[in-house]
């Protein structure tokens, strides 16, 4: 399958951790690892699968890199309605009232212009005892896995 | 342009040094490294520890912060990054021995001196400084002994700092779970017998430089009783508003036996007392003068240069600090460079800017020497070291702790000496 990973970071984590998605997925799939930064919300591929991997910042707002795609998607209003994505969010329960609200808004925005979500959103939580590679890289595999059947043999 | 990862007859595409492997360094490493994975990158520390203030600023029980120290792992363990730990720049080497080896240097040593509150009496013995005090409670091997705050102590401050110090001081021993508070410091918390504390502000609570988060995180304290007094005045715009209603969701939270209280828009005028400090005396915004007695100050008010290099010089003489470049092939960078604002997420946007600037104006020299200059210094610990500290002090830490920090230099000198499969 043709993969696009696309990471919203501020301090660096979700780029390393779309990093590890990507080196994971490569051996059997055709994997594009981007900063959400330098994509075009024109440029979606309906045969491409895109996962996304985001944090949390400010008060539950996107981070840094994310901010300049929400706002080219807001303002080209792209139909997205062929467009599957996945999406694993990164953020930190000493946050509380706001945790993982940063990757909500980010599914949110591509569900509002009709993209389809596969599977569900995993919250890693900075604070936790858990490394976010090793919830992602599971998740990875069974989203991919669900994706293939939505996009059909094509893909 | 040429492919930057491919220096000259094999050898490395540049050599540049860091001093200070603090955010600022580490992140400016790791954008160089990325852009041209050819180059070799020394970071030194006057500590045998990495990280700067990520392990001995930010708090103890934010750890969900210090995470992106795997990043930095990655650096050394896989991006080729050395670390050159226990090495003091301006005594153990001089500053003009690495820029005589190295392509480029970079400063990124941080501003570990408190700011001094200016005003009679600020000397007087209970007078302690944030980085001082944290510098005790977060285990650093140079700090200070852990001070006595008697039972009323006041804060003065409104940025973040005070109030993780605030924090710090509230919290329960039980409700330092999950965190990396030391054995002696967490004594230390739990014995202090402290029953007020009272939180200064010189401005008004609208134009308060805490995060509106923070402020809510007093209101999970389970120990405490929170009043917030007057706010000082109106506040304009969406972030004074966010703070302000931070302020009032906690104002009255808790019932508990220690007395939290926030007070706004008052100026330090002297610090009084014989001995030691037994009151600070402020002016109100009516101008009417008032008495606040304490039993010991804690000031907040920002961090300025205490360390070796002539920071101040360097940079009020700087060809162009803004954009870091203090001299041709020689920068500086984090704190070092900005003085002491900014955060963790800062770092990493100045770090890849100037990451570019340096690659840019890099004429690598052949003939330059690189970490061989270093190779003569005594008791360096390299990043196989550091990682047997680590280890050690994760596979010490108590059930409900991450890690036990070592706290003195000379325990961690011996176990980065350890060979590592002796016994
Ligand atoms: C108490 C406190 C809490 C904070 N909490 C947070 C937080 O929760 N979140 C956040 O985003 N930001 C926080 N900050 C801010 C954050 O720490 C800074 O933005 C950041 O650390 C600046 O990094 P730096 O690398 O410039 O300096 P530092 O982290 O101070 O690193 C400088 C390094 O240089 C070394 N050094 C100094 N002199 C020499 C020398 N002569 N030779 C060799 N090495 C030398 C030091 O040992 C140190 O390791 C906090 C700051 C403080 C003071
Ligand atoms: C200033 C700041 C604000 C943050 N705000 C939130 C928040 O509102 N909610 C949340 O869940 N996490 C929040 N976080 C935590 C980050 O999302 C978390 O550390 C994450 O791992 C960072 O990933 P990144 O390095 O890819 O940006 C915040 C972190 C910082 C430094």
């Amino acid at each position: 399958m043709k993969i696009t990973i696309l990471y919203g970071t501020e301090t660096g984590n979700a780029e390393m951790l779309a990093e590890d998605i990507t080196a994971s997925l490569s051996a059997e799939h055709e994997v594009e690892c981007r900063n959400l930064s330098e994509m075009d919300p024109r440029a979606f591929d309906p045969a491409r699968f895109y996962i996304l991997v985001c944090s949390t910042y400010g008060e539950g707002e996107l981070p840094a890199s994310a901010r300049p795609f929400a706002e080219a998607v807001a303002a080209a209003r792209p139909d997205l309605s062929a467009i599957h994505f996945a999406i694993f969010g990164l953020g930190d329960s000493e946050y509380a009232e706001t945790f993982n609200h940063g990757p909500k808004r980010l599914a949110e925005l591509m569900a509002a212009h009709g993209a389809r979500q596969v599977g569900e959103r995993i919250a890693h939580d900075a604070s936790g005892g858990d490394l976010a590679e090793d919830l992602a890289l599971p998740w990875a595999e069974a989203v991919v896995a669900a994706a293939r059947e939505r996009l059909g043999e094509a893909a | 342009m040429a492919q930057a990862g491919e220096g000259q007859r094999g050898g490395p595409a540049g050599r540049i040094a860091i001093v200070g492997a603090g955010p600022a360094g580490c992140y400016l490493a790791q954008a160089l490294l990325r852009a041209a994975p050819g180059l070799e990158v020394n970071l030194i520390d006057a500590l045998p520890v990495p990280f700067g203030l990520l392990r001995y600023g930010v708090a103890p029980d934010h750890q969900g912060t210090k995470a992106v120290t795997r990043q930095f792992e990655r650096l050394f363990d896989r991006q080729g990054a050395r670390f050159f730990g226990n090495v003091t720049v301006g005594r153990d080497i001089a500053l003009d021995t690495l820029r005589a080896s190295h392509d480029a240097v970079v400063l990124a040593a941080g501003l570990a001196g408190d700011r001094r509150l200016g005003i009679p009496g600020d000397d007087l013995p209970g007078v302690i400084g944030a980085g001082r005090l944290t510098r005790a409670i977060l285990e650093h091997p140079d700090a200070d002994p852990l001070p006595d705050l008697g039972p009323a102590p006041l804060i003065i401050g409104n940025g973040n700092v005070a109030i993780d110090i605030l924090r710090l001081l509230s919290k329960t021993p039980e409700e330092f779970a999950g965190s990396d508070l030391g054995s002696a410091p967490g004594r230390w918390l739990a014995e202090g017998g402290i029953g007020a504390i009272t939180v200064i502000g010189r401005a008004p609570a609208g134009r308060a430089r805490f995060d509106p988060a923070m402020i809510r995180e007093l209101g999970r304290l389970s120990a405490v009783r929170i009043s917030v007094g007057d706010r000082g005045g109106d506040a304009d715009g969406p972030e004074a508003a966010a703070r302000l209603a931070a302020l009032a969701a906690i104002d009255g939270h808790g019932a508990g036996p220690r007395r939290i209280r926030f007070r706004f828009a008052l100026r330090p005028v002297a610090v009084e007392g014989g001995a030691r400090v037994e009151a600070l005396r402020v002016v109100r915004p009516d101008g009417a003068e008032e008495r606040i007695a304490c039993s010991a100050i804690i000031t907040a008010i920002g961090f300025a240069d205490a360390g070796l290099l002539g920071r101040d010089g360097l940079i009020g003489a700087a060809a162009d600090a803004e954009s870091g470049l203090i001299a041709p092939g020689l920068f500086a960078a984090g704190w070092f460079r900005r003085g002491p604002r900014g955060t963790i997420p800062d770092a990493r946007a100045e770090a890849q800017a100037l990451a570019g600037r340096i690659l840019a104006a890099l004429a690598p020299d052949p003939g330059r020497a690189g970490a061989a200059a270093l190779a003569g210094l005594a008791d360096i610990v390299d990043w196989q070291g550091w990682r047997r500290i680590d280890a050690r002090e994760r596979a010490a830490a108590p059930p409900d702790r991450v890690r036990a920090k070592i706290p003195t230099r000379g325990e961690m000198l011996r176990i980065a000496r350890e060979r590592e499969n002796a016994s």
